[in-house]
């Protein structure tokens, strides 16, 4: 009686996973549509908030396209069609690259968007690069990715990246940011000699290079010392032994580079201390919405890389976009959103090239000069380093820096940087802490 | 000649359900390509032939020795980075990466090894869990050679088609299942190390007490088990061009002990049959992303509460019988030995 009622058990369980998926597909399909469709692969790690931003953005964009009449190639109407797929690239690389496969051969995606990690998105693009699928980045900052298209034009010419712009350029952004703070505390405090940068970097491989970068040009761009580099870990709970270390250097400014949660203590502890330090940088849980009661309102005046903040026009596309997603999904839109103007490129292109062809939309993509929401888009092309990459820049592509002031997350640069000013940026504020400390 | 193979065909192979199943499906497989064509059909194909070697592999070193190791995936990458630097920096084609890097597997199945002469049970397999661990640090600090968390990319395939691919991927695995079901067969009667391994898991001190020297048989355990996994990695390494941290990864280490123990430990085929249900399944549950894991974890829990043993040796189970004087396998329906006419019921 107990085996038959196991055997009972394992069939039907065995059926339900035979049964769900083809339910589920069934449930997915939309009737046969009238109209043609362009199918669109979004690919991403789906249980992580990329994942998630890069669909969100895409069904935005879907929406928005379908709505206003499809894509029209030599006179006929096309809808978007999206499909969604989880890379698992996050835990799986394999899983990854077989999962692109699926994207194209099964689900006969026509093109194909998104990717996070540079370890899955290598192989999704080789797989995407055996069947001629172009492949538009948004995810991956790593520049090797379009140096292959420069290495074997040929072969990696359907890889484009969207979003993010390249990670030298973030190098770049974190210094412009910190010469801004700096002049202003110079002035501010009315610091004599010469302003101290404490680097405080988690322990992580894409942090090695850019704190010997920042050890380098933070003495020789922007004529600052550097007192020392400090390395918590990107999971530490605790950072305030690395905080008395960088008060007792002398430090005025912390530089730091961080993307795991260890962000949260960090900026907790700088306020709960009353650190008179200064800081600005990259510290990515500073851009979720939560950040303020995460870090029980310490985390006031902390200065981070961005690529969206309320009511900052970058270009006239970007406070739609962004009113539209957090109204949708009531978060703000991650750089992984960027699947948006992704699909809007990829509209113009096969509009502009007639067809569904990949060759022929290769060579439209790189004539892409498009207004797009985080700023005027145009491919890195075949003479350069990066083919294909984000042009970044004034009048190009450039990124904010937003800053967390009375609790509201504020974009403070670039503010007459290059006489780039987006509408909606303000001052960057010296922390309260820091003023108070100087007046005594 | 010919009719004495047939003989010993028909009475090791036809008359035992397992072994004829075994056969069918084997056939089954190489007979795909002339089914269909499909490329993810075939990669699904060639990454579960890779990912039964790595199983079988863990099973020969820790099913049949007992030296539980946590860290497998050590040399399934050591083999991956060491053969894709090979192919980068030195030009090498994969036929001549793909042997080294599994000896350089072997190399690290000795230094794992090391330890392992001092340690027993769990205490072995904490040390052998922080392996991996020690490698991707190093990794991380040469960053320039290694490529970091980005690994190294653009490794020469294997081959230029799929189907060859499926096909190398095949007969590597056949030749090395065979190969390590012999070495771990404790009936051979052409190797001994199979009741060796036997005798060492289940009694070391009594082992060593019969005059069997079984440092040099764990050391074996290590290098045969660092070998095979190492074939896989590299392998591995050159079909997906890539060779990462992920290859050193904990969910990776893990895996390889899932897929066996929902075959069935201690088996060799258990590994193999274990990881053409999970791998196949998991991609089939790409249709439903959402639950695909719950799923997954479902079906691994309730097997293993009603099938301990795990699912092959289940059903082997179901179908044989051994014969109580010859122990001889027999058909389930058998109520006489077919070699000795002894009584099964």
């Amino acid at each position: 009686m107990r085996k038959r009622l196991v055997f009972s058990l394992i069939a039907c369980l065995l059926a339900l996973t035979i049964l769900v998926p083809g339910c589920a597909k069934e449930a997915a399909q939309p009737k046969e549509p009238a109209t043609p469709t362009i199918k669109i692969g979004i690919i991403g790690p789906m249980k992580f908030v990329q994942g998630q931003h890069h669909w969100f953005g895409a069904e935005l964009a879907r929406d928005e396209i379908n709505a206003a009449g499809g894509i029209i190639v030599k006179g006929t109407k096309y809808l978007v069609e999206l499909i969604k797929t989880d890379s698992n690239e996050m835990l799986s690389p394999t899983d990854a690259a077989a999962a692109m496969e699926r994207l194209i051969t099964v689900d006969k995606a026509d093109f194909v968007i998104g990717g996070f990690r540079t370890e899955g998105v290598f192989p999704m693009q080789d797989v995407a690069m055996d069947y001629k699928k172009i492949f538009l980045g948004a995810g991956s900052a790593t520049k090797e990715l379009c140096m292959k298209v420069k290495e074997n034009y040929n072969r990696y010419k359907y890889w484009f990246r969207v979003t993010p712009f390249s990670n030298v350029n973030l190098v770049n952004n974190s210094l412009l940011t910190l010469g801004t703070a700096g002049a202003i505390m110079k002035q501010g405090l009315g610091i004599q000699g010469k302003i101290k940068v404490a680097i405080l970097a988690e322990q992580a491989t894409w942090a090695d290079a850019m704190v010997a970068a920042y050890q380098a040009y933070v003495p020789q761009k922007l004529g600052m010392d550097v007192v020392g580099a400090w390395r918590p870990s990107a999971t530490a709970t605790d950072v305030t032994a690395e905080l008395s270390a960088i008060q007792a250097s002398g430090a005025h400014i912390i530089l730091t580079i961080i993307s795991g949660p260890v962000g949260i203590p960090f900026a907790r502890q700088l306020g709960e201390l009353q650190i008179p330090l200064a800081s600005v940088g990259i510290n990515v849980e500073s851009q979720k919405d939560g950040f303020m009661s995460a870090t029980n309102n310490y985390g006031n005046f902390e200065t981070t890389l961005n690529t969206y903040a309320k009511g900052v026009a970058i270009t006239s596309k970007t406070n739609a976009f962004f009113e539209a997603f957090v109204k949708k999904h009531g978060q703000t839109p991650t750089y992984n959103a960027g699947t948006y103007d992704a699909i809007y490129v990829l509209k113009a292109a096969i509009e502009r090239a007639g067809s569904l062809d990949s060759d022929a939309v290769v060579v439209e993509l790189e004539k892409t000069d498009m207004e797009t929401t985080a700023g005027r888009l145009v491919f890195m092309g075949k003479d350069t380093d990066t083919p294909h990459d984000v042009t970044y820049g004034p009048g190009y592509v450039t990124g904010i820096a937003t800053q967390w002031q009375n609790g509201e997350m504020k974009a403070v640069w670039p503010l007459n940087w290059n006489n780039v000013t987006y509408p909606g940026t303000v001052q960057w504020q010296i922390p309260d802490r820091v003023i108070k400390a100087y007046k005594k | 000649m010919l009719r004495r193979l047939l003989k010993d065909f028909q009475g090791d192979i036809i008359a035992v359900p397992g072994r004829l199943l075994a056969l069918i499906f084997f056939i089954m497989l190489l007979l795909v390509p002339l089914v269909t064509n499909e490329p993810y059909i075939l990669r699904t194909l060639i990454f579960a032939n890779i990912f039964a070697i790595f199983a079988v592999s863990w099973d020969l070193l820790s099913g049949y020795t007992g030296q539980v190791n946590f860290g497998h995936a050590l040399f399934f990458g050591v083999a991956a980075y060491t053969s894709a630097l090979l192919n980068l920096k030195m030009g090498m084609p994969p036929w001549a990466t793909i042997p080294i890097g599994a000896l350089a597997a072997v190399v690290a199945g000795v230094v794992v090894c090391l330890p392992a002469l001092r340690l027993r049970g769990p205490y072995l397999s904490l040390v052998t869990l922080a392996f991996p661990l020690i490698l991707l640090g190093i990794i991380f600090t040469f960053t320039g050679f290694t490529g970091g968390e980005f690994g190294v990319s653009g490794l020469s395939r294997v081959s230029n088609s799929r189907v060859t691919d499926f096909y190398i991927s095949f007969g590597v695995m056949l030749v090395s299942v065979m190969i390590m079901w012999k070495l771990t067969d404790a009936k051979s009667a052409l190797v001994r190390t199979g009741i060796i391994f036997h005798a060492i898991r289940e009694d070391e001190i009594t082992a060593r007490a019969s005059g069997i020297n079984t440092i040099r048989y764990k050391l074996l355990a290590f290098a045969v088990g660092g070998f095979f996994a190492g074939i896989a990695g590299a392998f591995h390494a050159h079909f997906m061009r890539i060779a990462g941290p992920s290859n050193l990864d904990l969910f990776l280490s893990f895996q390889a002990i899932i897929w066996t123990v929902f075959g069935g430990i201690t088996s060799i085929y258990g590994p193999v049959v274990g990881v053409y249900i999970m791998y196949p399944l998991m991609e089939f549950l790409r249709v439903v992303p959402e639950i695909r894991m719950l799923i997954f974890a479902g079906i691994v829990v309730i097997i293993l509460l009603f099938m301990p043993e795990g699912i092959a040796v289940f059903i082997r189970d179901k179908m044989e019988q051994t014969c109580p004087r010859c122990k001889l396998s027999n058909v389930w329906w058998r109520k006489t030995c077919r070699a000795c006419g002894a009584n099964l019921r």
